[in-house]
């Protein structure tokens, strides 16, 4: 017991001496909170600027534009007619483009007389690549779906009602910040890990802490401990900030204070045994971005994991960050306390076979 | 113990694949109380020898006991009574000394009072440090802190691997004396080193490393006695021509950076020597005797210098 309490406080000394600890543990996540925060909670114009050609001026044209105006996701800008759209386009670099042709309110009256049978066509331009293409699509299909309801005196009949939140979330805010604490309990912990093997390969640590009594799990203890004391602190902090700057509704429930430490076991212990193959702080980098990054986008913590194709999600399912971030959430915004137990065990068996296997695949010694 | 033998290593050998012997039947034992000095070039084995002895790699064949206890077959009653110093040891960055020794001594399930640690850091002349962050201290202070690491469980044998290799001659004298204190005291000094001069201040007894193999043992007197004469007789600045010449005369010498060397077994020796030297023309600088060094005898064994532990032709 002595031997890991003396180096929890040895190594708790270098680490917060360590700018780059401190980065991590505490300022990172804060970054992440206020910077995603304002990107997507502040007030501010989201409205997606969508330039339209309008080749043919009429009330049909018009009405629509106003229309896709009234949807309120799109700010329409004017291309002038005489500009061939294809060079405009190339020439502004711009990602969405609207082109109405110049027989527009032909082909409408048309349709009308042909009674639905022949239709009327406008033209996106739009670079799926980028979010915004979705919504300026939506805005146009709401515009011209309005449109045929007008032109055929049609009362829709059907409607959604206000938007409500799932659970507590009632802003981006309340979804984000489970999946910050988990980038946090993870580049911490894993990298950290990792890293920190890579060093003490290189400068013979290992063989000096081998001459001691230390014993191998005795110093992944030491870790563990010190990692789920220090993920704590960095949890109440970014709480704190995400309350006061944004005024979330998830809560810090007693099953998301359980939640820290079996994260830093099964990560520590994860980035122990990654530490077996690592040789020095270069190579421990590598392999440490090469595991951390894929799991930081594919286990939800930006993204939801259902929006992925089947083969990503599959790929999700293995990860341990996932069932972190779902229990973290579970608990803070849906208070599913059997949810979160289910997540919790699935970590904690994952965390025991890290464990084993970083105990005893990693050699202190020379082979 | 086996009288008063603390360290027994018997046939000793290590062998990578495909052929490599990084060690190659080597045996050799430690009296209690001594400083065992294990000399030899890069990669003739020594770490390899003293890494086995301390746990760290496991031998191809042979046996190796410390305190009569097997190393192969259980290190956890070795552990409490060794010191290590490894080599191009590098203290925890962000630790001050007094830190670092009271953290390594956690680690052998002991406390220490702030008196014991200073008096720690007084052994090693560090005391004037103690509070500076580990990484900002020099070359030679690092390795002083190493020195005291590696004395905080009070150990019985202490490993030192090439402790002075990369400091200035200052700091390397600090760090004999240092050693020489330790050895005061009773402790039993496993020193590996590449420096010639070194080994003959510090060691009571030296064994010669070379390619895997111990190529002499002894007390440096010994050593010198048994392997090469006991002075030399210096012609400074004779050069090459000169050296032919006094060899013509049937005078046993070699050339060593421009002066010539003429080794002599005693007196009468000596004054034969002399007498011969006296009938040639030949221009010296200087011309004086000196004792006879390890360095000659290695000189002698080897066939090469060596030079900050790389043979040279």
């Amino acid at each position: 017991m002595s031997r890991i309490y003396s180096d929890i406080i040895g190594f708790g000394k270098q680490y917060l001496r360590s700018k780059v600890g401190a980065f991590f543990g505490f300022i990172f996540p804060i970054l992440l909170i206020l910077l995603f925060g304002a990107i997507f909670t502040a007030g501010g114009d989201q409205k997606v600027t969508l330039p339209v050609q309008n080749l043919d001026g009429g009330p049909y044209s018009l009405a629509l534009i106003e229309n896709m105006t009234l949807t309120g996701l799109v700010k329409i800008e004017t291309i002038p007619a005489e500009e061939n759209i294809d060079d405009y386009i190339n020439e502004h670099s711009l990602p969405l483009a609207l082109l109405i042709p110049s027989d527009f309110g032909m082909q409408v009256e048309q349709a009308i007389a042909a009674n639905g049978t022949d239709m009327a066509f406008v033209t996106l331009y739009a670079d799926m690549s980028q979010s915004t293409s979705g919504t300026a699509a939506t805005a146009v299909e709401i515009a011209i779906v309005s449109m045929n309801f007008q032109i055929s005196n049609a009362k829709p009949v059907i409607t959604m009602g206000p938007l409500q939140s799932p659970g507590k979330g009632e802003n981006f805010m309340d979804f984000f910040l489970p999946g910050v604490v988990g980038i946090t309990v993870m580049t911490n912990s894993l990298f950290s890990m990792s890293s920190l093997c890579g060093e003490y390969r290189q400068r013979s640590y290992f063989k000096l802490l081998a001459t001691t009594k230390l014993r191998k799990h005795e110093w992944l203890i030491s870790k563990f401990v010190f990692y789920s004391v220090i993920l704590l602190a960095s949890l109440l902090t970014t709480f704190a900030v995400a309350k006061l700057a944004f005024d979330i509704n998830a809560t810090l429930t007693p099953l998301a204070l359980i939640m820290i430490p079996a994260g830093a076991f099964v990560f520590v212990s994860m980035g122990m045994l990654l530490g077996v193959a690592v040789k020095d702080p270069e190579s421990s980098v590598a392999i440490a971005n090469a595991i951390g990054f894929p799991m930081m986008f594919l286990s939800g913590s930006f993204f939801p994991i259902s929006s992925f194709p089947g083969f990503l999600q599959a790929v999700a399912a293995v990860m341990p960050l996932t069932y972190f971030n779902n229990g973290l959430r579970d608990t803070m915004v849906y208070d599913n306390s059997v949810s979160t137990l289910a997540n919790l065990g699935v970590i904690l068996v994952l965390g025991a076979v890290f464990f084993v296997l970083a105990s005893k695949l990693m050699s202190w010694k020379e082979r | 113990m086996v009288g008063g033998v603390v360290v027994e290593v018997s046939e000793l050998r290590k062998e990578y694949p495909p052929d490599i012997k990084a060690v190659d039947g080597v045996s050799f034992s430690i009296k209690a109380g001594q400083i065992f000095s294990m000399l030899g070039p890069n990669g003739a084995g020594k770490t390899t020898t003293v890494e086995i002895l301390e746990g760290l790699r496991s031998p191809t064949s042979g046996t190796a006991r410390i305190f009569d206890v097997d190393v192969v077959k259980d290190y956890s009653p070795i552990r409490d009574k060794i010191g290590v110093l490894p080599q191009n040891f590098e203290p925890f960055d962000e630790l001050k000394p007094w830190e670092a020794l009271e953290y390594w001594a956690g680690l052998y399930d002991k406390k220490v009072s702030r008196k014991e640690i200073n008096a720690l850091l007084d052994v090693v002349s560090l005391s004037e440090r103690m509070n500076s962050i580990s990484k900002k201290l020099s070359g030679g202070e690092k390795k002083k802190l190493g020195i005291a690491l590696s004395l905080v469980n009070d150990p019985e044998l202490l490993f030192l691997d090439e402790p002075t290799t990369g400091l200035d001659p200052k700091a390397r004298r600090d760090i004999w004396h240092m050693i020489h204190e330790i050895s005061k005291k009773g402790t039993t000094v496993f020193l590996t080193t590449h420096y010639l001069d070194e080994a003959e201040r510090l060691a009571d007894d030296v064994a010669i490393l070379h390619k895997g193999k111990i190529v002499a043992k002894g007390s440096p007197r010994e050593l010198i006695t048994r392997h090469g004469k006991m002075t030399v007789v210096v012609l400074s600045g004779a050069g090459h021509e000169a050296l032919l010449e006094v060899r013509r005369r049937g005078i046993e010498a070699t050339e060593e950076d421009g002066d010539v060397l003429v080794p002599v077994k005693d007196p009468s020796e000596m004054r034969a020597v002399f007498q011969k030297l006296s009938g040639i023309e030949i221009k010296v600088k200087d011309m004086y005797t000196r004792r006879q060094t390890l360095e000659d005898v290695f000189l002698g064994l080897i066939g090469s210098k060596m030079e900050e532990g790389v043979l040279k032709p």
